[in-house]
């Protein structure tokens, strides 16, 4: 299958970029519409398929990318090794999980929802650039609030943060007074483990 | 259903909540209709349980505890309700607590597996500046105060000497301010506090004195008339300083 110009442009760009693409930027650079480029990035992905790359584009944090097959992860990870830093704990994550959904948010927030000290677990995640310091409540104290990042996103794979699993319904729940809660019996509705 | 015999350390839960998740779960509770005697006497065996094993218990842990406790024993005891006043239960709070935990700790697994996915996938370029070893060329705007906590970090101590200056403050005591007062101050005298201060005062100076004047008349050494807020205050010198000292 042959390329058109357009394909091929857009594959120029996400290969060259040094940030995640989005569709406005891509339109604005070849000059095309939204359904011009969406259609394009299709054809290029085909093509990618087709010839059994081991490269496919994404659609991560807001844009599109370039990204290897999972395939060759272990293969790839040899560039990087002792570098990339390993996992998160569960602490790490699910407090990362409260910050994501209620952000911004204060540690007082985070530590009511998760019932423990919440120190050790924000300090790693803001050393990771997995959350940021995005300003303090004006309330006596003035605690820090705590947000996500883009590099949060691109880490889960996640578009946006509308993109979060369960979002409407996680929104609701933190709004929710505790009588009402009973009143919706979301106990009892699956406890899936 | 695990067996109760099967022994889980404390340390493999992630506070109290999830420990309490756990009981719940093992004991097939309805979380709408805790028996809060057993729940709270399972979860006590726990904190026995590692309490015997030496493991130091998080204060967290022993909070809930005491919580439980407390609502076991009003859950033994009779109800006693007023006219008009709705009970509020105790319990609601805590279903509220365990609900919106376990929603997050459900996310927090989700977040793993995507996070054992991505792990797998190499984007480009993005990401991998990160791990490189030296990151040049910032831009404005774009470090944080964590850069900058980071960066101090790097340094050893021993290479920072902050610069220092001692900030002398000056004292005025109380009884130093009796020993002025005692002499510019005759019995009878009426005198008023601006006077005793004198013409732009300093803070120490009104603060030290202000206090001065309250002890004094505490003391009943002199007596004292304000005649609205913020009014000159007049004092006057009693007898007893005079008999006292």
């Amino acid at each position: 299958m042959i390329l058109d110009r357009l394909a091929r442009e857009v594959e120029a760009l996400i290969f060259a970029s040094d940030a995640s693409l989005s569709i406005e930027k891509l339109c604005e650079y070849t000059g095309s519409g939204k359904d011009s480029v969406h259609q394009a990035l299709d054809r290029l992905n085909k093509a990618f398929l087709d010839q059994q790359h081991a490269l496919i584009i994404i659609e991560v944090a807001g844009g599109y990318r370039l990204a290897t097959d999972k395939d060759f992860g272990a293969i790839v990870s040899q560039l990087f090794e002792g570098r990339k830093p390993g996992k998160l704990s569960r602490a790490a994550l699910e407090t990362l999980a409260v910050i994501a959904y209620s952000q911004p948010c204060t540690r007082m927030a985070i530590e009511s929802i998760r019932g423990v000290n919440c120190d050790s677990a924000i300090r790693t995640l803001l050393e990771r650039d997995m959350i940021r310091i995005s300003g303090r409540m004006e309330t006596p104290g003035r605690p820090l609030l705590y947000s996500t990042t883009m590099v949060f996103l691109e880490y889960f794979g996640l578009t946006d943060l509308d993109h979060l699993p369960r979002s409407s319904e996680i929104a609701e729940l933190l709004c929710m007074s505790s009588s009402e809660m009973e009143e919706k019996d979301l106990f009892g509705a699956a406890d899936g483990e | 259903m695990l067996s109760n015999s099967c022994r889980i350390q404390l340390e493999s839960f992630e506070g109290p909540l999830d420990l309490l998740l756990y009981l719940i779960r093992r004991d097939e509770i309805d979380i709408y209709d805790i028996p809060m005697a057993h729940v709270a006497d399972q979860y006590l065996k726990y904190i026995r349980e590692a309490h015997d094993l030496n493991l130091d218990i998080a204060s967290e842990y022993l909070v809930m505890a005491a919580t439980l406790t407390r609502m076991k024993s009003r859950s033994l005891l009779p109800i006693h309700r007023i006219d008009g006043e709705e009970e509020e239960d105790p319990g609601a709070e805590l279903r509220r607590q365990l609900i919106l935990y376990r929603t997050f700790r459900e996310i927090a697994k989700e977040l793993h597996r995507s996070e054992e996915t991505w792990n797998d996938i190499y984007t480009s370029p993005g990401e991998r500046d990160r791990w490189s070893i030296d990151n040049t060329s910032v831009e404005p705007g774009q470090t944080s105060l964590m850069d900058l906590l980071r960066a101090l970090d790097n340094l050893s101590e021993d290479e920072i000497e902050l610069p220092s200056q001692r900030i002398q403050r000056k004292l005025l005591t109380v009884s130093e301010c009796i020993q002025t007062l005692e002499q510019i101050f005759h019995t009878g005298d009426l005198i008023s506090f601006r006077s005793i201060v004198g013409l732009k005062p300093s803070r120490t100076k009104i603060v030290s004195y202000f206090i001065t004047i309250l002890e004094l008349i505490r003391r009943g050494w002199i007596s004292f008339h304000q005649a609205y807020p913020f009014a000159e205050i007049e004092l006057k010198r009693t007898e007893r300083w005079t008999v006292d000292s």
